[in-house]
């Protein structure tokens, strides 16, 4: 590339860059920048206090409750959905009647807004009216309602469930689209040589889709971590902090509070972690690459 | 004879379209902000009144924005961040001192000395959630008190308790085991504690009732003392008898269940009426609740009026305040209760149930904590009944709380 070629190829490129950076960059060091700063909405003036505020969260314990709440909350949704996503790939990859349409309805949990998928929730785990309950008494699993959402033993597992039944169409829909890249002539292969269907899975489907499978889960994860619509809706991060995470911890901060120097503190914590897991995913995206040309 | 009149008529024209043109540019455009109410009866009303208004103040245009309750604070924030706040707006009284302190708001003392306009014209606790720091910051627009009793009248008599009794505390705590009957789906009291201002008013009634404060006159947390701690174990030992999931109920869940006739009796303000109603429910109240031999005292609730630090259009503004909070024009712009008593008494007698009953609970309501940094010590307040919900010893509850109040200090 000649030195004009890449004085082009820079012009062409910085309108994006700036944007990138505008919309991207300027926010993120923005609230790096404010986390060492106190400000709220009463003392608007900022004033430099380094990393006082840092210390103050490390010290509070509901900052431990909520880096342990996200863990569950990322690892628990993350692995159901994509499970699930797995499953419901299979079934639907099959030869059936009406498949066409069974992949539409798999979809309708995905494409319902949040706000509206938590409402449904919220009215399903109603203590006293609610449909999850009157199917377990019916079935004769628990004899009396349990107010799900309001007790801090149930509410987490609660919200998770309701977050994978959201979430695992698109996972289903991304591995129904590896599972048609798998190479028909290997399966065919494995059948004649007698591999069992478990055997055909665990052995040449999985191993075919597994590039995709680690970037689905890098999404899901990084889609997982970032959530807020859903756990506002059904429980406010409540009760007694038992579901409060990252992005729900700095809303109540800096919307529900005023405190902005504490809300970037929480952004700043939340913006390492989302770091790592995009750098992982860059990871494993050159990985494949590089064993796509090597092929 | 045909070109003179042409003349004329284009003359006559321009002149008008100039004196149209010159009275545009003197017009004051006042940004108003409101929060938004459900009621289309009440949004006709608003939009009629400020059209009295403009017809009376031919040099004022007032250009309304309303915002949903759940929206309303942060778009109100970001407007002032941004600076481009509206000249007056609506702010809920717990929001005056954070207002106030952060320097978004005006004080308004000037104004009021001038105009003659006094405090005895409005309900003292609603005037007084506008001072802070010895200043005045706003001027109230609308009152409630939390809470009144509510209950089911067929089920009261059903369980054979007498109405009256519900006043104190003990007459509502013997009532309850009555009024409660799981198997068939019926609870005795609606209590709620999801994270929400509702949960903050109902708990500080009790806490007022029974002779204690969140504050003290320092600003210090007064929550552990035998006062406001007996009111919390007091309602800890309701809890048997309210639905289940306290914790995530809200007052609009317990509404839920008393119009479908599971709960007998719940904590509302009078706001609460329109919706009840309309609703074929037989129901009636009683004042609040407090310890036999003491007087219940409720919280208020409400709506003030507060001209903006960056308003070049103060005097309109204030013009508007006025206006809105007059005798005459206030019954028509507020859900509520009018803040102007006597606007008040002529709004609750045409439009609320047991008027007689509610004026006095409103003039002995106490206000929540005027501190700026209120919005903290509501969400430590949440905890603590959510604490005391979930069986900690309400001693100890209090104590967490006011660990972390006076640590905000």
């Amino acid at each position: 590339m000649s030195h004009r070629e890449r004085w082009m190829a820079w012009i062409f490129v910085a309108p994006a860059l700036l944007l990138v950076g505008a919309l991207m960059y300027y926010p993120m060091i923005g609230t790096i920048i404010e986390s060492l700063y106190s400000t709220s909405f009463i003392n608007p003036v900022p004033k430099f206090q380094g990393l006082a505020a840092y210390y103050k969260i490390l010290a509070d314990p509901i900052f431990g409750q909520v880096v342990w709440n996200s863990l569950i909350w990322t690892v628990f949704v993350v692995a159901l959905q994509n499970v699930f996503g797995l499953l419901v790939a299979l079934l639907l990859n099959q030869q059936m009647p009406g498949q066409g349409l069974m992949r539409s309805l798999v979809l309708l949990p995905w494409v319902l807004p949040g706000v509206v998928a938590a409402i449904l929730w919220r009215f399903m785990y109603d203590p006293q009216l609610g449909l999850v309950n009157s199917l377990l008494i019916s079935l004769g699993l628990i004899d009396h309602g349990t107010a799900w959402l309001a007790e801090t033993s149930t509410a987490m597992g609660s919200i998770i469930m309701a977050a994978v039944w959201k979430g695992f169409p698109f996972s289903a829909i991304v591995y129904l689209a590896a599972l048609q890249t798998v190479d028909q002539e290997q399966v065919e292969a494995a059948k004649i040589d007698g591999a069992g269907a478990t055997r055909r899975l665990f052995d040449v489907v999985l191993p075919g889709i597994k590039d995709v499978i680690a970037i689905n889960l890098l999404l899901t994860t990084i889609l997982t971590f970032n959530y807020f619509d859903i756990i506002w809706v059904m429980t406010n991060g409540g009760p007694q902090n038992a579901t409060a995470i990252f992005p729900t911890q700095i809303y109540e901060l800096g919307f529900g509070q005023f405190r902005f120097g504490e809300a970037a503190v929480y952004g700043v914590f939340s913006i390492l972690v989302l770091a790592l897991l995009i750098m992982v995913y860059f990871g494993v995206l050159s990985r494949g690459r590089h064993r796509g040309k090597a092929s | 004879m045909i070109r003179n009149v042409m003349k004329s008529a284009v003359l006559a024209a321009a002149t008008a379209m100039f004196a149209a043109g010159s009275a545009n540019a003197e017009q004051v455009v006042l940004k108003f902000w409101d929060n938004q109410r459900a009621e289309s009866d009440f949004n006709q009303n608003q939009q009629n009144a400020l059209k009295r208004f403009e017809k009376e103040n031919p040099e004022i245009k007032v250009e309304l924005t309303t915002i949903p309750y759940s929206e309303y604070q942060q778009r109100l924030l970001t407007a002032v961040q941004g600076g481009n706040a509206p000249d007056v707006a609506t702010l809920d009284q717990i929001w005056m001192g954070a207002f106030a302190q952060a320097g978004a708001i005006t004080a308004l003392d000037d104004q009021v000395k001038t105009s003659g306009l006094t405090g005895d014209t409005f309900f003292k606790g609603a005037w007084d959630s506008n001072v802070s720091d010895g200043k005045l910051w706003g001027i109230p627009i609308n009152v409630d008190v939390w809470s009144f009793t509510y209950y089911n009248t067929a089920l009261l008599k059903e369980a054979g308790v007498d109405p009256a009794s519900l006043k104190t505390f003990e007459g509502l705590k013997a009532a309850a085991p009555k009024l409660t009957d799981k198997s068939k789906g019926r609870y005795g009291i609606g209590l709620f504690g999801h994270k929400g201002e509702d949960t903050v008013v109902v708990l500080d009634t009790f806490i007022f009732s029974n002779g204690g404060k969140v504050l003290d006159e320092k600003g210090k947390c007064a929550l552990t003392s035998p006062e406001a701690v007996g009111a919390l174990s007091y309602l800890q030992s309701l809890v048997p008898y309210a639905p289940q999931g306290i914790m995530n109920a809200s007052s609009a869940t317990m509404r839920e269940l008393f119009l479908n006739g599971s709960l007998a009796t719940e904590f509302w303000p009078a706001l609460e009426q329109p919706t009840l109603q309309k609703s074929k429910l037989d129901w009636d109240f009683v004042v609040g609740n407090a310890p036999e031999g003491k007087t219940a005292i409720g919280t208020y609730g409400g709506w003030n009026l507060a001209i903006f630090e960056a308003s070049q259009h103060k005097e309109a503004a204030w013009k508007l305040i006025q206006f809105l909070t007059r005798e005459d024009v206030n019954g028509d712009v507020v859900e509520l209760v009018p803040a102007n008593m006597k606007a008040a008494k002529s709004f609750l007698a045409a439009n609320r149930k047991g008027a007689d009953l509610i004026i006095p609970h409103l003039e002995n309501a106490s206000p929540r904590p005027l501190s700026p940094r209120y919005l903290e010590v509501a969400d430590i307040e949440v905890t603590l009944a959510q604490d005391v919900f979930s069986g900690m010893d309400p001693q100890k509850a209090a104590g967490k709380a006011c660990t972390a109040i006076d640590a905000l200090n």
